[in-house]
């Protein structure tokens, strides 16, 4: 296992770009998850660091070997695809094997390391199958063990749960963390899932229009979004426009709300909905009407108009039976303001 | 079920009724002439004669150009599929806004009819054709090289018959091809000549297989371009059927022949089949 760094990759076509200068460390045994929506650039620079692209400009590093002009076969990641991309035509132990047969490795010691693979996601059993007789799940554990039978220096997931169903994709999820974490593999995976970025990652990237919008843990990005963009693509968000004063914010509609810490010069105010506290007790209070209410299950969601004309979300935890139409006290906590510049 | 049963019949009416009309029967009567006897100035005599079947299998001549019709149609069929592979798996993986152009340019050939296009390669071929032409204008050549009226020129003109065929019937089966198992085989190590090797063409099996049985079939029973390119001196089967029916007036034995040609042809195509059935589980 190794390191990945990229320095300034960029990824043109044409006049359009794809990926704009991004920078990246991935440490040893960290994994790192590109996130963003679809045509965000995320799984042009995967693809870049696996080979199938060549950089415009730019440098990928695995360890200390510059890998930027290398094809694939040269690289040694270990690849894991949305739609699983086994060999159709060949069993499972051929599948896991085929890596280690493009490196000669001795027939005995192929059968010993394709069977302590399969075992290690538990389809010791099943070797003999091929890849149409098994299900999603079982197909996207062989082409794990297939990833990571080679011992390659980084693993690069594509999507690897998109194609799974809602249980499945939480077997699967759990089972490449577990792998991930005990081997201590160099990881990058690719999503535009935030809540599997958010379980998964050591590290979030999360892209937007080519650019890095914003790298740090999902704790980080989720309190301290570095813009709208990031605010409104990890969890759910309330966007109050507005100017920042120095004790806190006031909003277009002259909502006043204390902070307890500077918010710059921020120009809109975050407020994530389970920070907002139903009822008074505060010094941020504001009283509305419940405009929708939506059962999450776990909360329920408000959709609240405050008599002042500002709109808030917010995520009750009791499940206090409201309706349309009922009048609500909310509370602002000060420590839950965030202020973002745009 | 039985309204099923009977939609599915009327659906199927049509074609049956066409097929059994235009080739069952004909085939039928075709078969009951190749156990007639010949006799020259009487032209058929009724008869139930294996004959004509013995002359063909006894008569080193005719076995001969069986022979020539056998090897230059697996030749071709290997040039086709060797050559038309690529062009193929281009345009199944293209992205280019011309695809639909290229394709067009494979099938533009099919525009121009057999006949026309050997008459096509006869003007390159000649000994002042267009080919010795270049040739000896760039230097290469001093004498005219010999290309008409010999196996290569036949072979070349029914590659060039049959390549559009192959190309396209490769394209459509690559096109549904997945080629993330190729990228899974790259990231493992695999170089590209590998990748092709292990992991494109094992699933391209299916493809490979009908396009060279249609192209395997196309070339056995060549006519216009053999005739045309071979020149009197060379023989393939479906020329020699011609010529036994329209020339020698020799229905029974043009008859044995035909059959002949068709059974080899069925029998190496469901061979083919097989084998690779049975190699490939597909």
């Amino acid at each position: 296992m190794s390191t990945v760094t990229l320095e300034a990759v960029s990824k043109h076509y044409g006049d359009a770009v794809a990926v704009a200068r991004v920078d990246l460390d991935v440490a040893q045994g960290e994994l790192v998850v590109l996130l963003g929506p679809s045509g965000c650039g995320k799984t042009t620079t995967l693809r870049m660091i696996a080979g199938f692209i060549e950089a415009t400009s730019g440098t990928i590093r695995i360890g200390a070997r510059d890998v930027t002009n290398d094809p694939p076969y040269r690289r040694n990641v270990g690849l894991v695809f949305q739609n699983y991309a086994l060999f159709p035509h060949l069993t499972v132990f051929e599948n896991v094997a085929f890596g280690l047969r493009r490196r000669k490795v001795a027939e005995a010691d192929i059968a010993r390391r394709v069977a302590s693979a399969l075992e290690m996601v538990q389809l010791g059993a099943l070797a003999q199958r091929l890849p149409r007789q098994m299900s999603g799940g079982q197909q996207q554990r062989v082409a794990l063990a297939r990833a990571l039978v080679i011992e390659p220096d980084v693993l690069l997931l594509d999507e690897p749960l998109s194609n799974l169903d809602a249980k499945l994709r939480q077997d699967v999820r759990v089972e490449i963390r577990r792998l991930q974490q005990s081997l201590g593999l160099t990881t990058i995976m690719v999503t535009h899932d935030q809540e599997e970025a958010m379980t998964m990652g050591d590290r979030l990237v999360v892209m937007s229009g080519g650019l890095v919008q914003q790298t740090g843990s999902p704790r980080a990005l989720y309190q301290r979004p570095a813009n709208r963009f990031v605010a409104g693509f990890v969890g759910r968000s309330n966007f109050l426009d507005g100017r920042a004063t120095g004790s806190g914010f006031v909003t277009k509609s002259g909502w006043q709300l204390r902070a307890d810490h500077d918010l710059g010069a921020a120009g809109t105010l975050m407020l994530r909905p389970e920070a907002i506290q139903v009822g008074t007790g505060g010094p941020n209070e504001a009283s509305g009407t419940v405009e929708d209410v939506t059962y999450l299950g776990a909360a329920t969601e408000l959709s609240v108009r405050l008599d002042g004309g500002d709109f808030l979300f917010v995520h009750e935890t009791v499940d206090a039976g409201r309706s349309r139409g009922d009048r609500i006290a909310l509370t602002v906590p000060p420590a839950a303001l965030v202020g973002l510049s745009d | 079920m039985t309204r099923r049963g009977l939609s599915a019949a009327a659906l199927l009416a049509p074609a049956t009724l066409l097929v059994v009309a235009t080739l069952v029967a004909p085939l039928v009567l075709l078969f009951r002439y190749s156990l007639n006897r010949f006799v020259p100035g009487e032209f058929m005599v009724e008869a139930v004669t294996a004959a004509n079947y013995i002359k063909f299998f006894t008569d080193p001549y005719y076995l001969a150009v069986l022979g020539t019709t056998l090897w230059v149609s697996l030749l071709v069929t290997v040039i086709c599929l060797v050559a038309g592979f690529p062009a193929a798996l281009f345009l199944a993986r293209t992205r280019t806004r011309f695809k639909s152009l290229l394709i067009l340019a494979v099938v533009l050939p099919l525009f121009v009819g057999n006949a026309v296009r050997a008459a096509g390669w006869m003007v390159a071929f000649g000994q002042k054709g267009v080919i010795n032409a270049i040739l000896g204008g760039l230097g290469l050549i001093t004498t005219p090289i010999e290309i008409m009226y010999t196996t290569t020129a036949v072979i070349i003109g029914i590659v060039a018959v049959n390549l559009p065929f192959v190309v396209l019937t490769l394209q459509s089966v690559l096109e549904g091809i997945d080629p993330a198992p190729e990228e899974a085989a790259l990231s493992l190590g695999a170089r590209p000549f590998a990748t092709w090797w292990l992991v494109t063409l094992p699933q391209a099996v299916p493809g490979v297989l009908a396009a060279g049985v249609l192209c395997f079939i196309l070339a056995m029973n060549a006519y216009a371009t053999p005739v045309l390119l071979g020149g009197p001196s060379f023989q393939m089967m479906a020329p020699v059927v011609a010529n036994e029916i329209l020339q020698q007036s020799n229905w029974p034995f043009g008859g044995a022949l035909s059959f002949v040609l068709m059974a080899v042809t069925l029998t190496l195509t469901a061979a083919a089949n097989l084998i690779v059935a049975r190699r490939y589980r597909v």
